[in-house]
C-alpha cells in the first residue's frame, strides 16, 4: 500500500516514468495503427482501381473488336452494293460472309443487316424475323438512326427479333452512302451477354465486393444483384456514379461503407467496382487486437520498469533516510555506506561527516559543561578559601585580644562586605563595580593582616563600572600576587589594580612589585596541571573561566620580571548590563 | 519487495499468455466457422428456370452474407419421397439452417420437425408445410397474385361476362390461394365464373379443356390460367381456334411460349413471381435467424403483372426472360 502513496519520490518517479512510457506507447500504437490501416486501405484502393482498369481494358478491347467486325462488314463490297443498290441479288453471298464471321466466334449471337428499303440479311440462314415485333421500334434501331453513323452500344437486353429472346448487348450502326450522307441501312451485331457476364463474374473484389456496369442512361448493364435492385430490396448509387466521370467515392454507411471505383469505358458504359471498406482493411480486427495487446504489454512493462527504476533510484535515499532516523533517535555511531551514485554518495559522505562533527561537538559540550561546573565549584572554593577565612578570623582574634576594637570592627565589616558582595544571587556575571568592591574589601582585609608589608591602589575608570564581568575574577589573581610576589619580598609590597577600556574590550591589570616569576612559574600557574599547588589553580581556573565564557581571544596575560614585579592583564569583552540575560542564557 | 516482484512476474506472464492466446485465436477467429446452410428445392432440373433463378439468388446471398450453401433437391417436383429422403440426409449433416421448398404440404412435416428438434433453423420458401415449425415462410403471396390476375381480367371485360379458371393440381396450397385470389377479384367486378378446371399440370389437357369450353360456351370471354402449363395450353388452343381477342387470357409465370403468346396478342398479361428474391431472402432470413435477429413469420416476395406493353422494360425483362448463367 505504501507504493500507492504519491508523496514519496519513488512513487512520483514511478508515476512519471509510467506516464511517459504509456503515453509514448499509446501515441506510437495509435499512430502506427492509423498509418498501417491507411496504408492498407490505400493499397486496397489502388488494387481495386487497378482491377477495374483491367476490366475496363478487357471490355474496351472486346468492344473494339466488335467495332472492327462492324467495319469489316460495312466495308465489304457485296454489303455496300446491297445497300446502295437496295437489291437482294447477293443476299446469299452476304449471308455466307456474315456467317463466316460469326461462326468462328461464340460470343457473337447474330449479325444482321437491315436496308432502308426493308430488306433483311442475317448470318442465320434459316432464321425467321419475329412477326409480332416491328424492328424499327426497337431501341437499338432507333438509337442508331439518330446517332449520325456513330456506333451505338446498348445495355444488356433481350433481343426479340428471332423469337429466341437471348440476352445480348447490341452494337448497332447506321450505314450511310459515302458521298451524300443518305441513310442506307442499319447494321446490328448482337453479342452474347453470357460472354460479358462471364468476364464480370470473374472479378471478385474481396469477399463481398462486386462489379457493376451502367450505361449512360443509368440502365444497369450488369449487376449481380440486379433483381434485388429492381425489387427495391437493395439500393445502388447509380445517380452518383453517373455524375462522376472517373474516379472514386466513398459512401457513408458506418460499418457498411463502400468505396466506388468508377472507370469510363469511352462508349457510354461505366464500370464500377464496389468494395466494402471494412473488408479493404481485411485484418482490421487483428490489427486492432494486436495493437491493443502491444499497448497492454507496454503498459505492464512500463509499470514494472518504472517501479524498479524508481526503486533503484530512491533506494540510497531511503537508506540515508533510515540512517537519519537512527541519528534522530540519538545513535551517532552510524556510518552510511557510500553509494555508487555520485550525488547520493556525496550526500552520504557529508552526512557521515556531519554525524561525526555532531558527535564531537556533543562530547565537547559535555566536557565544557563539566568543566564549567568544576570551575564554578573552584571559584566558590576560592571565594570561601578556608585558609583565608581562618587567617582572617585569626587576625581578628589577635586584634581583639590586643583590644584594638576599631580595627576589629573594620576587619569584620570588611569581611562581611566581602561575603555579601560575593553572594550575588548565584549569578556568574556581576557588574565591575561589585567586583571592584569585592576586591577592595579583600585587599582591605589582607592589608590589615600584613600591615606595613602591603599597600594597594585601585584605579578603575568610572566609565567601565557598569559593565559586567565574571565574579571573583580578580581575587585569585590578587591572592596569587600576595602569596607569590609580596609575601617573599623584603619591604612594602604594593598591589595596583587598574581597569579601563582598551580598544573594544575591558582590560584589568593587577600589578605587584613583588619578587616576580620566571617563565616556568608563569606557565605552571597558568596551566591546569598546577593542581598540586592549590593557589596556582585559582589563576588557571580564572583563565579558563574567561575563555569558556568569552572565547579564546580573552584571558590572562602575565608579564613578570624577577625582583621587579609581575603584571597580569585580564582582558574581557565589554558587556553592558542589558546583555546579562543573553550571557546567562548561553551559559 | 519479494511479494511485489512475484506479482509483477505473474502479471507479465498473464499478459504474455493472454497475448499469445489472443494471437492464436485471432487467426482461426477471422476464419470463424461460416454458417452452413442447406437449400432443398423442388427440382434440380436445369431447364426449370424458376429454380435456376432461385439458385442464383441463393448464391448471391451466400456471397454477400459469407455463408456456405449446399443446394440440393429431387430432379422433379413430383418426387416427394425423394425430397423427403434428401431432406433427411441433409438433416444428418447437421447444417446450421435448412431452407426448403416443400413438394408436399403435409408429407414433409415429420422431417421438418426432426430438423427443428436437432436445433436446425428452418426456413420454408415458395411452398410451405402444414406446420408451425418453420422460423419463417418466404413466398409469393399467391392470393394477392391471384387477385392481380383477376383484376387484370376484370379490367378487360364487362360485368356478367363469363370466365373460366384453368388450374393445375387440385389441393395444392399455391393453387388454392391463387384461385381464391382470382375469384375474389372477379366477384368484386361482377364477372361470372363458370368453373375451375384442372389441367394436372399437363399442357395438352389444358388445350383440350379450352377447346371443349369454347365449344360449350360460345359466350366465354376469358380464361385465367393458374400456372405456366395451364396458361400455355389454353393459349395455344385460343391461337389455333383463332379466338384471340374474343377470349382474353391471363396467365401465370413465364416461358418462351408465354412470351410468344403475349407478343401475338393471344395472352393479355401474365403474373410473374420473383424467384431470385425468394432465394436471396431465404438465405438472408436464415442468416438473420442464426444471428438471433427478429424476423417476420411470413415474407411476401411479391409478383408483377406483365403485358405486351411493358414486357421489354429493364425490370420486366429480367423477370420474364430469366438470365441464367449456363
Amino acid at each position: 500500500m505504501k507504493l500507492l502513496r504519491f508523496n514519496s519520490i519513488q512513487s512520483n518517479i514511478a508515476a512519471v516514468f509510467a506516464f511517459l512510457i504509456v503515453l509514448t506507447a499509446v501515441v506510437i500504437s495509435i499512430s502506427s495503427y492509423q498509418l498501417s490501416s491507411i496504408a492498407a486501405r490505400k493499397t486496397a484502393q489502388e488494387y481495386t482501381t487497378e482491377l477495374i482498369k483491367q476490366l475496363n481494358l478487357n471490355i474496351q478491347t472486346y468492344i473494339t473488336n466488335m467495332e472492327n467486325i462492324s467495319m469489316l462488314v460495312m466495308n465489304n463490297r457485296n454489303v455496300r452494293e446491297f445497300l446502295t443498290a437496295q437489291n437482294t441479288l447477293n443476299a446469299e453471298e452476304i449471308s455466307d460472309f456474315l456467317q463466316s464471321i460469326s461462326v468462328s466466334r461464340k460470343d457473337i449471337s447474330s449479325i444482321n443487316l437491315f436496308s432502308e428499303e426493308g430488306h433483311w440479311i442475317s448470318d442465320r440462314k434459316d432464321a425467321q424475323l419475329n412477326p409480332n415485333i416491328t424492328v424499327e421500334e426497337l431501341s437499338w434501331y432507333r438509337d442508331a438512326a439518330v446517332a449520325n453513323g456513330e456506333i451505338v452500344i446498348s445495355s444488356s437486353q433481350v433481343q426479340p427479333i428471332f423469337q429466341e429472346y437471348p440476352w445480348v448487348v447490341s452494337l448497332s450502326r447506321e450505314i450511310r452512302s459515302p458521298g451524300s450522307n443518305q441513310t442506307l441501312g442499319i447494321l446490328l451485331v448482337d453479342m452474347n451477354f453470357n460472354v460479358l457476364n462471364d468476364i464480370f463474374d470473374q472479378f471478385d473484389i474481396g469477399k463481398r465486393g462486386y462489379v457493376f456496369i451502367v450505361d449512360q442512361r443509368g440502365n444497369i448493364v450488369y449487376h449481380p444483384q440486379q433483381q434485388l435492385i429492381y425489387s427495391n430490396l437493395k439500393e445502388e448509387r447509380i445517380d452518383e456514379v453517373l455524375k462522376d466521370q472517373s474516379g472514386s467515392f466513398i459512401t457513408d454507411e458506418g460499418g457498411q461503407s463502400r468505396m466506388y471505383s468508377i472507370q469510363d469505358t469511352g462508349f457510354g458504359w461505366k464500370i464500377v467496382g464496389v468494395s466494402y471498406l471494412n473488408e479493404l482493411v481485411s485484418n482490421k480486427r487483428e490489427m486492432q487486437i494486436s495493437f491493443l495487446a502491444l499497448g497492454l504489454i507496454s503498459l505492464i512493462l512500463a509499470l514494472g520498469v518504472s517501479f524498479f527504476l524508481s526503486r533503484k533510484l530512491t533506494r540510497p535515499i531511503k537508506q540515508l533516510q533510515e540512517h537519519m532516523k537512527e541519528v534522530e533517535k540519538g545513535n551517532f555511531d552510524i556510518q552510511v555506506p557510500l553509494d555508487h551514485t555520485r550525488e547520493i554518495g556525496r550526500l552520504a559522505r557529508t552526512f557521515n561527516m556531519m554525524v561525526v562533527r555532531i558527535k564531537e561537538l556533543m562530547s565537547q559540550v559535555v566536557k565544557e559543561q563539566e568543566f564549567k561546573r568544576k570551575s564554578e565549584i573552584s571559584a566558590l572554593q576560592a571565594q570561601i578559601n578556608p585558609h583565608f577565612l581562618y587567617n582572617t578570623l585569626d587576625s581578628i582574634v589577635w586584634m581583639a585580644e590586643a583590644k584594638k576594637s576599631e580595627e576589629v570592627v573594620l576587619m569584620t565589616s570588611a569581611l562581611a562586605r566581602l561575603f555579601r558582595s560575593s553572594i550575588s544571587k548565584g549569578q556568574e556575571l556581576v557588574s565591575i563595580q561589585t567586583e571592584v568592591e569585592h576586591i577592595t574589601n579583600y585587599l582591605t582585609i589582607q592589608q590589615m593582616r600584613y600591615r606595613d608589608k602591603l599597600a594597594f591602589h585601585i584605579d578603575v575608570a568610572p566609565s567601565i563600572l557598569n559593565y559586567l564581568t565574571l565574579k571573583i575574577l580578580l581575587q585569585p589573581l590578587v591572592e596569587n600576587a600576595i602569596y607569590h610576589g609580596i609575601k617573599n619580598k623584603f619591604g612594602v609590597g604594593i598591589i595596583t589594580i587598574r581597569g579601563h577600556e582598551y580598544q573594544d574590550d575591558v582590560l584589568f591589570e593587577v600589578i605587584d612589585n613583588g619578587v616576580g616569576m620566571d617563565d616556568k612559574t608563569i606557565a605552571r600557574i597558568l596551566s591546569n596541571q598546577a593542581t598540586t599547588e592549590r593557589r596556582g589553580m585559582g589563576v588557571a581556573n580564572v583563565n579558563e573561566r574567561i575563555q569558556l565564557f568569552f572565547g579564546n581571544k580573552f584571558g590572562l596575560n602575565y608579564t613578570s620580571e624577577l625582583d621587579v614585579g609581575t603584571t597580569v592583564s585580564i582582558r574581557i569583552p565589554k558587556i553592558g548590563p542589558d546583555a546579562i540575560e543573553q550571557w546567562e542564557r548561553e551559559e | 519487495m519479494n511479494w511485489f516482484k512475484r506479482s509483477f512476474i505473474i502479471i507479465l506472464l498473464v499478459a504474455f499468455v493472454f497475448t499469445v492466446y489472443k494471437g492464436l485465436s485471432i487467426v482461426p477467429g477471422s476464419m470463424k466457422q461460416k454458417y452452413e446452410i442447406t437449400v432443398v428445392i423442388k427440382s434440380m432440373e436445369p431447364s426449370m428456370e424458376f429454380w435456376q433463378v432461385l439458385i442464383d439468388g441463393v448464391e448471391v446471398a451466400a456471397k454477400e452474407f459469407d455463408v456456405n450453401v449446399t443446394v440440393t433437391g429431387p430432379p422433379n417436383e413430383s418426387e416427394i419421397d425423394e425430397q423427403i429422403r434428401i431432406l433427411d440426409e441433409a438433416i444428418q449433416t447437421s447444417p446450421d439452417a435448412i431452407v426448403m421448398a416443400a413438394t408436399d404440404y403435409n408429407r414433409l412435416v415429420p422431417s421438418a420437425i426432426t430438423a427443428k428438434e436437432k436445433g436446425i433453423s428452418l426456413i420454408t420458401i415458395d411452398s410451405g408445410i402444414n406446420s408451425e415449425v418453420a422460423d419463417s415462410f418466404i413466398a409469393t403471396d399467391n392470393f394477392e397474385a391471384g387477385r392481380k390476375a383477376g383484376k387484370a381480367m376484370a379490367d378487360l371485360l364487362e360485368a356478367k361476362d363469363k370466365v373460366a379458371i384453368i388450374s393445375f393440381v387440385q389441393g395444392t396450397a399455391t393453387q388454392i390461394d391463387r384461385e381464391s385470389g382470382v375469384l375474389s377479384s372477379l366477384e368484386e367486378a361482377g364477372i361470372t365464373v363458370i368453373d375451375t378446371y384442372y389441367s394436372d399440370g399437363v399442357e395438352g389437357k389444358a388445350y383440350q379443356i379450352t377447346k371443349e369450353l369454347s365449344e360449350k360456351h360460345s359466350d366465354l370471354r376469358g380464361i385465367v390460367g393458374l400456372n405456366e402449363t395451364s396458361t400455355v395450353g389454353a393459349g395455344k388452343a385460343i391461337r389455333d381456334l383463332k379466338l384471340a381477342g374474343q377470349i382474353q387470357l391471363i396467365g401465370f409465370d413465364s416461358s418462351i411460349d408465354e412470351v410468344k403468346l403475349l407478343e401475338e396478342g393471344v395472352m393479355q398479361a401474365t403474373i410473374v413471381q420473383k424467384p431470385f428474391n425468394m432465394g436471396y431472402l431465404g438465405i438472408k432470413t436464415a442468416v438473420e435467424v442464426l444471428r438471433k435477429e427478429k424476423i417476420p413469420d411470413i415474407i411476401d416476395t411479391g409478383s408483377v403483372i406483365i403485358s405486351k406493353q411493358n414486357m421489354y422494360t429493364n425490370e420486366n425483362q429480367k423477370l420474364l426472360f430469366p438470365f441464367v448463367e449456363k
